[in-house]
């Protein structure tokens, strides 16, 4: 069980500061939702969560520990990440990326077992990613290579797990698949989940509690029925947006707003 | 994933093997280098202007061996031959062709770069530097059994390695794309002020031009006494850190993620890899082309994993030299040709048989 605090956490990238004081906490067994525009911060956040990037003022605490004050190698065994636009290397094959989850957990002298075989093998299990073991990661495409990091974080056994845009290379199906698999770990384990989101009908659906990030600050954060609201769509993202509430689940959906006049003029 | 869904798990489909037959491929392919490696030893040390039987080198070296007991039945002349003029050289052949093959491997991987070679961050320069200083000033020291070029060279890459370090370090992080431009530049400084002290320095002109070319020429076994310890150390440490260089193939930020201490890895990959390269290159000089070819030739048959690739380059770069000097010291016999020479002549048209002949990506 893991309890995941951020307070006052100003980040910089030399002298511009991208988030400021910034301060939540995940429970375990609570899925949070950042959203936000471009370039709001939010991928940054999730750097700063698994001390990629090191604040410019303020503490991550990991059940009240300082998360500087965490060897890497601890800090692996309690966080996991699926980064944005993962970057791997091109002659590994699938299974090998996957299992390549387990190092936190091995000596240094040490080799995957059967047991490390057998987590790993369950995780592509999970991911719908078996077909693609023997492949090597060249052969593979955004997708599918997505998913084999997913794969990857589950390996690692983790009791929180961070993912950045989990669900941009994937299509519909797989976008529903994967956020269900982390959504059921997140319930069943108690896992503490914190996920950047571009998709605010995704958020609302599978996300606890929301922050809306504008511009590195915290604009709104609640429920996604407080959050996801006309008035802080439009404070945030302008004009494009119109919010509904969807048929099937009640909770708040976002269409792009495409109005006749607007349409007209596209069409000249 | 909890304990209770794994347990689970343990009654259903098990991994299929197919995942990991190569495995076993490896663990053979590393046995059988091995003996490869005692058989090429055995043979280099049979060719050379005196005809002695292979049957009779292999007694002289297997009676050396501990716990084996045999009656000579070969001249005290022959023994002297084998095992003070030409057994020191194959050793430090092979010495010198692991170390070159392991730290280009190394670097390959500590700067995901498929380009990087042993000499990437001035090693080579710097070593070139302090040999010709060596050559140039007229003194003769000896320090540890060592004669002034070989430890001015020694030095020399220490140093070079080490002003690039403190370049590119900025606060406790080192960028390794700044790393690698500071070792070019600072490589190309060395270079010209090498040049220059060429030119100037007419008498000492064919010693240096045979050393910056490399040689195994009148190898002794005080040379390999120097030289072993650090290849023996910096080979130990790489080879324990090679998972952690598969790691790094995700990129910095995925490794730390997955538990590396990035910024101590790059610290004890570089200082081994440097300590390896600079043992070996201030005896024999800058040996090309093993340190960036050996490795992709390895990664081309055996994939990329570093646990087999880093063991591998050491056996096949020790053969590679091994088998190299041979052609080196033969073609032009009684004369010497430098071993620069002969590595990418005779290994260039294997590498790119491979290159050809594979398909599969190869970094």
């Amino acid at each position: 069980m893991v309890k995941l605090e951020m307070q006052g956490i100003t980040l910089a990238y030399g002298d511009k500061k991208v988030v400021e004081d910034i301060t939540f906490q995940v429970m375990p067994g609570e899925m949070v939702g950042l959203v936000g525009p471009n370039g709001s911060g939010k991928s940054t956040i999730i750097k700063a969560l698994s001390r990629v990037v090191t604040p410019y003022s303020g503490t991550v605490l990991i059940n009240g520990r300082d998360i500087s004050r965490i060897p890497r190698r601890e800090l692996s065994l309690l966080i996991s990440v699926i980064p944005q636009i993962p970057l791997l290397p091109s002659a590994f094959t699938a299974f090998e990326i996957v299992l390549m989850g387990r190092n936190p957990h091995l000596g240094l002298f040490q080799y995957e077992g059967p047991r490390d075989m057998d987590i790993a093998w369950q995780a592509m299990e999970q991911t719908s990613t078996q077909c693609l073991a023997e492949r090597r990661i060249s052969e593979l495409s955004g997708g599918e290579i997505q998913c084999v990091v997913i794969a990857r974080a589950l390996t690692q056994e983790t009791q929180a797990i961070l993912l950045d845009e989990p669900t941009a290379n994937l299509d519909i199906s797989r976008q529903i698949e994967i956020l269900d698999l982390v959504k059921g770990l997140c319930r069943k384990d108690k896992l503490t989940v914190v996920a950047a989101l571009h998709d605010l009908n995704l958020a609302a659906h599978y996300c606890d509690r929301l922050l809306l990030i504008n511009r590195g600050r915290v604009h709104a954060k609640g429920t996604p029925i407080e959050v996801i609201n006309a008035q802080n769509l439009e404070q945030v993202y302008g004009h494009g947006s119109y919010v509904y509430t969807h048929p099937l689940s009640g909770l708040p959906a976002v269409l792009p707003r495409v109005d006749s006049s607007r349409n007209s003029s596209l069409n000249k | 994933m909890s304990r209770k869904q794994l347990e689970m798990h343990h009654t259903g489909p098990a991994v299929p093997a197919v995942l990991y037959p190569h495995r076993h491929g490896r663990v053979y392919a590393i046995l059988g280098l091995l003996v490869l490696l005692g058989v090429m030893v055995a043979f280099a040390t049979t060719v050379g202007s005196v005809q002695i039987p292979l049957s009779t080198t292999s007694s002289i070296l297997l009676s050396k061996l501990p716990f084996v007991n045999m009656n000579p039945t070969w001249t005290s002349a022959l023994e002297t031959i084998i095992l003070e003029i030409r057994l020191p050289r194959v050793i430090l052949a092979g010495l010198v062709g692991a170390a070159l093959a392991i730290a280009g491997a190394t670097y390959q991987g500590l700067f995901r770069n498929p380009l990087a070679d042993p000499y990437l961050i001035g090693v080579a320069q710097g070593a070139a530097l302090g040999a010709v200083v060596g050559f140039i000033l007229p003194i003769d020291w000896q320090w540890l059994g060592l004669g002034t070029v070989p430890l001015f060279a020694f030095v020399g890459a220490l140093l070079s390695v080490a002003v690039v370090y403190t370049v590119a370090r900025v606060g406790k992080v080192m960028p390794v794309t700044t790393l690698i431009l500071a070792g070019v530049a600072l490589g190309a400084l060395l270079s010209s002020i090498v040049s220059f002290l060429i030119i100037t320095s007419e008498e000492q002109l064919h010693g240096i031009m045979f050393w910056l070319m490399g040689s195994f020429s009148l190898t002794q076994w005080s040379e390999i006494k120097f030289v072993l310890p650090y290849v023996v150390v910096g080979v130990g440490v790489l080879l324990v850190y090679a998972r952690s260089l598969n790691i790094m193939q995700l990129g910095e930020e995925q490794a730390q993620q997955l538990g590396i201490n990035v910024e101590k890895l790059k610290l004890i990959l570089l200082t081994a890899a440097t300590l390896v390269t600079a043992a070996a290159v201030s005896f024999v000089g800058i040996i090309g082309f093993v340190g960036i070819i050996i490795p992709h030739a390895v990664r081309l048959i055996w994939g990329p994993d570093y646990r087999f690739l880093l063991p591998l380059s050491v056996l096949v770069g020790a053969i590679f030299l091994i088998l190299t000097d041979i052609v080196a010291r033969t073609v032009l016999a009684p004369s010497e040709v430098p071993i620069g020479v002969i590595t990418a002549f005779c290994g260039a048209p294997f590498f790119l048989y491979l290159l050809r002949r594979r398909t599969k990506v190869l970094f």
